[in-house]
C-alpha cells in the first residue's frame, strides 16, 4: 500500500515537473472527455439502448475526440520529435482540426 | 371512298360485342346450348327439362350425336357456351368421330360448361370424356347401381335398380336453397370419384346398402363399388371456373322420372312427384353459371385518412385502407355478395397479415391495416374459394419502402445526455481549441 502511495506521489511530483503546460492542457481535454464517456456509457447500461443510434453517435463521439486527442499529443510532444521530424506543431493542430470538423458533422448527422 | 369502307369495317368490329350474347365477363350466364341426343325422342322423353333451359333463356340447339355436319367451333370460335351430352351409347360423335375426346375437352378447356349422362349402356366415347374430368364410371358391362333397401315402387313395377337416393350433398349454391323434398330416383350406372381431387363434389350418393352389380344375377364375388362410394351424380368446377356435371343416369332427367309417383321401399312413404325436377333444374342452374357466378371488382387501397388516392408506395408502418367490391351473377343480374369470410393478406413470400374482410351488404368489401415493420415489394391477395362459388384469386402488387433519415423520431427525452455529451464534447474542442492556439 506504502509503495503504491509512493509510486503515485512519484509519479505526479515528476508529471508536475516534467511535463510542458502543453500537455498537461491537452491531458485536462482528455480527462474531460474520458469522463464524458464514461457517464453516456452508465447512463445507457442503466436506461437501456434505445436510441441506440444517439448512444453510438455520442459515445463515438467521446471515443474519437480522446483518440484525435491522443494523436495530437503524440505529435506535439518534443520527446517524440526524432518521430515526427517532418511534422511541425502548427500541422498537427491543423490536421487535429480537420478531423474533428469531419467527425462532429457525422456525429450530428447520424444523433437522430 | 376507300375511307368510308374502313369505317364500315371499323363500326362492324367494334359493333360485334354487343352483337354477341354469348358467355362474358358481364354476362357469366350460358346462352347457346347444344344438346345432344342419341335418338330424337330424347327430345320428347326429356322435354320438361329442356324446356325449363328455354323458359330460362337458353337456346338450345338440338342435333342427332351422329350428325355428320357436327361441329362445336367455326373458324376458331365455339358457337356454342354449353354441351349437354345425352347420348350414352354413341361411340363417336359426328359420325366418324369428327368431334372425339379432345375436342370436347377443349371446349371445356376454353372455360365452357358440359352435363354429361351416362345410361345403363355406356360407350367407351363417354367414359373417356368422364375419366378425364376425373369420375370413373364401373367399368363392368351391364352392371347397374342396385339398392335392395331403397328402392321406388311402382304400380305393377318392383326394379331394385330404380333406386331412390337422398344424399345430396350439403351446399345450397349448388342445389339452390330449397329443400329438395322427395327422394331422387335413379336409373343407370356409378361411378367413383377419387377422393385427392378437389375439384370435384359429390352432388349425390347412393344408400350404405347400395352397391354396383348385374341385376338378376347372383354375386359371385364382391363388387367393386359398394355403399356410399358410389356416386350416382358429381359436379366439377375446373380451374379455369368452367363446370361439368356428371351423371350415371340418362333417365333422371326424363319427364317419366320427373313426374313419376312411386312408394319408398324402406319405410313405405308414397311420394306423389320425385326429386328429380327441382334436383335436375337447380343443377343445370349452377352448371350454367346462373348461381355461384362471383366477381371482384374495384380493388382499391389507400392510406388511412388520406384524400383516397391510390399511392404507388406506402412506407413500414403506415395505416392504410383496402376494399374490393364482390357481386354474385343471379342468371339476370350481379346483385352484392354477402360474405363473413372473405379475407385479404398482404403477402410477400408468405402472409405477413391477413384480415377478414368486413361487408356494408352492398358488396363492398372493406378493411384497414398496419403495413407491417418490413419493406419490400408485397402483394395484395385475395384467394376466395368456397364450394359451389366460383374462385376468385386477385392480386395487386405494392412497394413498401423503409422510413426515409428525416422520417425517424426526433429528440428523444431519453437521449438527451447522449445529445448533450455530444454537444459539450464539441464546446469541449472549441475551448481547447482556442486555449492552444493562444497558449504561450
Amino acid at each position: 500500500m506504502a509503495n503504491i502511495v509512493e509510486v503515485l506521489s512519484r509519479f505526479y511530483n515528476e508529471y508536475s515537473i516534467n511535463t510542458s503546460k502543453r500537455l498537461k492542457l491537452i491531458d485536462a481535454y482528455l480527462l474531460y472527455i474520458l469522463l464524458t464517456g464514461v457517464v453516456q456509457f452508465v447512463y445507457c447500461c442503466l436506461v437501456g439502448t434505445f436510441p441506440f443510434n444517439s448512444f453510438l453517435s455520442g459515445f463515438i463521439s467521446t471515443v474519437a475526440s480522446f483518440i484525435l486527442g491522443v494523436c495530437l499529443r503524440l505529435q506535439v510532444n518534443p520527446q517524440n520529435k526524432s518521430e515526427f521530424r517532418e511534422l511541425s506543431n502548427e500541422r498537427a493542430f491543423a490536421d487535429f482540426i480537420f478531423a474533428h470538423i469531419i467527425l462532429h458533422l457525422v456525429v450530428i448527422n447520424f444523433i437522430g | 371512298m376507300a375511307s368510308r369502307e374502313i369505317w364500315l369495317v371499323f363500326l362492324t368490329v367494334s359493333l360485334l360485342p354487343l352483337v354477341c350474347f354469348g358467355f362474358s365477363e358481364e354476362q357469366p350466364s350460358d346462352r347457346r346450348v347444344l344438346a345432344l341426343v342419341e335418338d330424337v325422342s330424347i327430345k320428347e322423353t326429356h322435354s320438361i327439362f329442356f324446356k325449363s333451359l328455354a323458359d330460362r333463356g337458353f337456346e338450345v340447339d338440338f342435333k342427332l350425336a351422329e350428325d355428320p355436319d357436327l361441329s362445336l367451333q367455326k373458324y376458331g370460335v365455339y358457337l356454342y357456351d354449353a354441351l349437354v351430352l345425352f347420348a350414352p351409347s354413341v361411340e363417336a360423335l359426328g359420325g366418324g368421330g369428327a368431334l372425339d375426346v379432345a375436342a370436347v375437352l377443349d371446349f371445356v378447356d376454353s372455360g365452357h360448361d358440359l352435363i354429361l349422362a351416362a345410361g345403363t349402356k355406356t360407350s367407351n366415347f363417354v367414359r373417356d370424356i368422364a375419366t378425364e374430368c376425373g369420375a370413373d364410371f364401373e367399368e363392368e358391362a351391364d352392371a347397374v347401381v342396385i339398392d335392395h333397401t331403397q328402392f321406388a315402387i311402382t304400380p305393377g313395377e318392383n326394379d331394385h335398380s330404380v333406386i331412390a337416393a337422398d344424399s345430396f350433398v350439403d351446399a345450397p349454391t349448388i342445389l339452390g336453397s330449397e329443400h329438395i323434398p322427395a327422394p331422387v330416383l335413379f336409373r343407370g350406372i356409378a361411378h367413383s370419384v377419387n377422393t385427392a381431387n378437389d375439384l370435384m363434389v359429390t352432388v349425390l350418393s347412393a344408400s350404405p346398402a347400395a352397391f354396383s352389380g348385374k341385376p338378376n344375377t347372383d354375386l359371385t364375388e364382391a363388387p367393386t363399388l359398394t355403399g356410399t362410394s358410389v356416386t350416382l351424380v358429381s359436379a366439377i368446377q375446373a380451374r379455369n371456373n368452367a363446370r361439368i356435371l356428371i351423371s350415371g343416369s340418362l333417365d333422371l332427367f326424363s319427364n317419366k322420372f320427373f313426374r313419376l309417383s312411386f312408394q319408398l321401399s324402406s319405410n313405405g312413404l308414397r311420394y306423389a312427384k320425385s326429386g328429380n325436377e327441382q334436383f335436375a333444374v337447380e343443377l343445370s342452374k349452377w352448371t350454367f353459371h346462373e348461381r355461384g357466378h362471383l366477381k371482384a371488382i374495384n380493388l382499391q387501397h389507400h392510406k388511412s385518412g388520406g384524400s383516397g388516392d391510390e399511392p404507388s408506395m406506402y412506407r413500414i408502418t403506415d395505416h392504410l385502407e383496402f376494399s374490393l367490391e364482390i357481386y354474385e351473377w343471379t342468371g339476370r343480374e350481379w346483385v352484392p355478395y354477402q360474405a363473413d369470410d372473405v379475407q385479404v393478406q398482404f403477402y410477400m413470400m408468405s402472409p405477413y397479415i391477413r384480415k377478414t374482410l368486413s361487408h356494408d351488404g352492398n358488396g363492398l368489401y372493406y378493411t384497414a391495416f398496419q403495413v407491417p415493420d418490413v419493406y419490400g415489394v408485397f402483394q395484395f391477395k385475395v384467394e376466395y374459394q368456397r364450394l359451389g362459388y366460383t374462385t376468385l384469386s386477385l392480386s395487386k402488387q405494392i412497394p413498401v419502402r423503409p422510413f426515409r433519415h428525416n422520417e425517424y423520431e426526433r429528440f428523444i427525452p431519453a437521449a438527451f445526455p447522449y445529445y448533450g455529451s455530444a454537444f459539450s464534447s464539441m464546446l469541449a474542442f472549441f475551448v481547447f481549441g482556442l486555449v492552444f492556439l493562444y497558449h504561450k
